[in-house]
């Protein structure tokens, strides 16, 4: 179906003018896109420090870069990729799609939803600027080099003279204070403003996703921020929370941070479930199969997620009792989280697929998170965990979950919802090149780190010695990471083409079901000319079926 | 949806504002100071609070909003009209659009009560091991808590032959949750297999599981490994899988839409209704 160009295109205004209104915008629109912008951004730094480090361990005894240099990579890549690359990633999309998908015209509070926006990427800077700056308080320092973590008594002034913790702490604590506001935000606006008609358990699954995803965000960010707050008292007030030489417990700082960290890998997973459970349906041409099932077993696992922390701890040496307690609930996680994989199949069964490139990226997340998912059930055993704790199979393993997860659901996401965001759809072609590098480039970076973690292979090692039969699995690694590289290079490339040449979408190119679809693309600043009336979970399909709309049945 | 309201030609929403992006700038100035020059928190606060009185400003009424024109009628969406397509008809044996697949399953409890009774098989297989053995009853006991109980770690056999109450527990609760949650996973697949579920649970899964865990255990848990004999290990996953497999199967089908409790077969009710 050919649509014509539209026409009426007003000469656009000069550059000054338009960044003005990107940097005073109160639009969540605009503000979920300028989250994803961030991200990409951060992806492209995150992604080279990691080729730094993959080139590094290319073989035995290499010289690249030094020791130093390498624990100030691997630790500005972890931090990076989880703080400001899928954290703002996620923002993005539920600012940009939730006040479509429930039909409303904006969010609870669109000024704190700038403040949270501009936080994140000051955040982001903060982190950053670390490189810029090397002398300060105690004339040394410059990036953060103590690991995501921050394990203490690393960070004490003992140990890390300089003030490189401080970016740590302090660019941590600024985002996070920006994704607080983002997810109270977001409760507001689901709770109050959902179209008439939409009940809660008529919420699209990525809004209820989302949903118990802020919850979980609310729950897990403050401990965090309070374990900042006191780190930072350690290091320029002389208090002793976590210095181990004043009495202070380094135990302590690993209970304040996986209490957050744990929580924080399902912050990262929730909102990729809800992007599956939009996306598999559509492209399977069927209803998803357990909607009540799909969003009770979110639930659940948001209440499990909160009390498995210390499983990141069976190595500290915490007491028996606690250890068989922690990793009993870290199986029993595994219940709700195989219920939804089991509904996600079953909606694929029997239905018409359509292979287009948003499918493609959801079905590479179902398979690479269900490996992730399998060795993540591995650790939960204590001996096991005992075993390759903090070898590159924990790497592997949660690098599965994370990017085989998380950030494989994103992308099918961006591919799904770029047509509505920019009015073009993105290039088919070069999305299934980006795909098939990705996929493949993942399994051969990530793959390998299983055999050479069970050969012993310590992470953050920054050299090996010869001999020891790590040096193949490494290389193929590092070709991994060049391949995967070269996806994301294709995806920028469409992500800019597109948005001038690619095909225009028209309203609702994947003839979907939800709201946003409703609209034209992209939307009027105000969404919807008028509010929508809901009474099924598919709005679009009653109106699309008349003769066997989904209300009858629900 | 994209009925155009002809009555007002205009919408109030939120004004754009800088002041969100500055008290950030603020907040993050008074940030850097801490790891650089108090001066630069100083400054921050200061830019903090001329932001927060902006930002204040923008809330007292006639302020803040502004009146966003409708976009011209041929730059809205269109009106969502109904497909031309029909609904696809339920075909024999396959799921249509709305229907679920699978069609007629077990219901949860009969997976739960199937894993305890093979739970309760095997925990006899195993422990009749231990009699024949001669390492005593509560030997296969010691060895399962081990999982997560550390101290079995490096004992001797001596110790993994006599009764602890730790362990005793630890067992009974890893065993009892594992066989109740193996059983409802197998009941929750089973419809999806092809034929022959008590071959899927009596042979295949135990092999399988088997198989893995030879494979793995000699890396990770190599003292373990010496302690296990496999034929009985193997005996008593058939012993499991074999209970559960005949229990389950021969309990009674409901309906899927029953456990799900919403929407219905595909076409089946429509078609009564109309
Ligand atoms: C969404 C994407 C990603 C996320 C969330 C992520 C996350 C992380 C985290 C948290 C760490 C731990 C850092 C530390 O030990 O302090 C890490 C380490 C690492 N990542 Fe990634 N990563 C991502 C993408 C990648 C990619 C694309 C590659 C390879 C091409 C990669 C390879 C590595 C390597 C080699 C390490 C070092 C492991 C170590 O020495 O401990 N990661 N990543
Ligand atoms: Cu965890």
């Amino acid at each position: 179906m050919a649509i014509a160009e539209p026409t009426i295109e007003s000469p656009a205004p000069p550059l000054v003018t338009r960044l003005h209104g990107w940097v005073t915008t109160v639009d969540h629109k605009r503000i979920g896109l300028m989250y994803l912008m961030m991200s990409l951004f951060f992806l492209v730094l995150g992604g080279l420090e990691v080729i730094w480090i993959r080139m590094q361990l290319w073989s035995a005894n290499n010289t690249l870069v030094e020791a130093d240099t390498f624990n100030q990579l691997f630790t500005m890549h972890g931090t990076t990729m989880i703080f400001f690359v899928v954290m703002p990633m996620i923002a993005g999309f539920a600012n940009y799609l939730i006040p479509l998908m429930i039909g409303a015209r904006d969010v609870a509070f669109p000024r704190l939803n700038a403040f949270g926006f501009w936080m994140s990427l000051f955040g982001g800077m903060i982190l950053y600027l670390s490189y810029f700056t090397g002398e300060a308080l105690y004339g040394a320092g410059s990036a953060p080099d103590v690991g995501w973590f921050a394990y203490a008594p690393l960070t004490s002034p003992a140990y890390s003279r300089g003030s490189s913790v401080d970016y740590w702490i302090l660019a941590t604590l600024v985002s996070g204070v920006g994704t607080l506001t983002f997810a109270i935000n977001l409760i507001a606006t689901i709770v109050s403003m959902r179209a008439p008609g939409m009940a809660i358990g008529k919420l699209p699954l990525f809004v209820w996703m989302m949903l118990v995803d802020a919850w979980l965000i609310v729950f897990a960010f403050p401990p965090f921020t309070a374990a900042q707050v006191m780190l930072l008292m350690d290091r320029h007030l002389g208090a002793h929370f976590f210095d181990t030489q004043a009495g202070g417990s380094a135990i302590l700082w690993q209970h304040l941070f996986w209490f957050f960290g744990h929580p924080e890998v399902y912050i990262m997973a929730l909102p990729a479930f809800g992007i599956i459970s939009e996306v598999v349906p559509v492209f399977s041409r069927k209803v998803i199969f357990g909607h009540t099932t799909l969003a009770m077993s979110t639930t659940a696992i948001g209440f499990i997620s909160m009390g498995v922390w210390a499983h990141h701890m069976f190595t500290v040496g915490l007491n028996d009792g606690l250890d068989a307690f922690f990793s009993a609930a870290s199986f029993l996680i595994a219940v709700p989280t195989g219920i939804k994989i089991f509904n996600w199949t079953a909606t694929l069964y029997g239905g018409r697929l359509r292979l287009h490139t948003p499918m493609l990226f959801a079905l590479g997340f179902l398979s690479m998170f269900l490996i992730g998912g399998l060795t993540g059930v591995m650790l939960a055993a204590v001996p096991v965990d005992w075993q390759v704790s903090d070898s590159y199979f924990l790497v592997a393993h949660f690098h599965y979950v994370l990017f085989g997860g998380s950030l494989f659901a994103l992308m099918a996401g961006l591919y799904y919802w770029y047509p509505k965001a920019t009015g073009r759809m993105l290039d088919e072609t070069w999305g299934k090149w980006h795909f098939w590098l990705q996929l493949i480039g993942f399994n051969l970076t990530f793959a390998p780190m299983h055999i050479s973690g069970l050969m012993g292979m310590p992470r953050r090692v920054y050299t090996y010695q010869a001999g020891q039969g790590w040096e193949i699995w490494n290389q193929i690694s590092t070709v991994g990471g060049f391949v995967m590289g070269a996806g994301f290079a294709v995806m920028f490339v469409n992500l800019l083409w597109s948005l001038q040449r690619g095909r225009i979408a028209g309203d609702d190119p994947w003839d979907a079901w939800t709201l946003e679809w409703a609209t034209s693309s992209p939307p009027a600043s105000y969404n919807f000319e008028t509010i929508p009336i809901v009474r099924s979970r598919r709005p679009l399909w009653d109106k699309k079926h008349p003769e066997d709309p989904d209300w009858i049945h629900e | 949806m994209s009925e155009v309201n002809e009555e007002s030609e205009s919408i109030g929403m939120p004004a754009p504002t800088a002041w969100p992006m500055v008290s950030a700038a603020g907040v993050a100035l008074a940030a850097v100071g801490i790891a650089t020059n108090p001066f630069i928190s100083v400054a921050g606060v200061m830019v903090l609070m001329v932001a927060i009185g902006g930002w204040l400003r923008e809330l007292t009424p006639g302020r803040g909003e502004i009146e966003e024109t409708w976009v011209p009628v041929d730059q809205r969406a269109r009106e969502v009209v109904a497909s031309s397509r029909r609904v696809a008809q339920p075909r024999a044996g396959l799921p249509g659009n709305r229907s679920h697949f699978p069609e007629r399953v077990h219901t949860y409890a009969s997976g739960v009560v199937g894993g305890l009774l093979g739970g309760g098989v095997m925990a006899g297989t195993a422990m009749l091991y231990g009699v024949v053995s001669g390492r005593g009853i509560w030997y296969p006991i010691n060895m399962l808590a081990g999982i997560v109980l550390t101290r079995f770690d490096d004992v001797s056999k001596l110790e993994l032959e006599r009764f602890s109450v730790t362990a005793f527990i630890i067992a009974s609760l890893l065993h009892l949750t594992a066989s109740a949650l193996v059983g409802l996973f197998f009941e929750i697949v089973l419809p999806t297999l092809p034929k022959s579920p008590v071959f899927w649970g009596g042979v295949v899964a135990p092999l399988m599981w088997t198989g893995v865990v030879y494979a793995s255990i000699g890396i990770l848990n190599p003292l373990m490994s010496e302690h296990i004999v496999w034929s009985w290990f193997i005996a008593s996953q058939f012993a499991y899988g074999l209970t559960m497999g005949i229990y389950v199967v021969n309990a009674k089908k409901v309906p899927a839409s029953h456990i799900e409790g919403a929407s219905t077969a595909d076409g089946r009710d429509h078609e009564s209704q109309s």
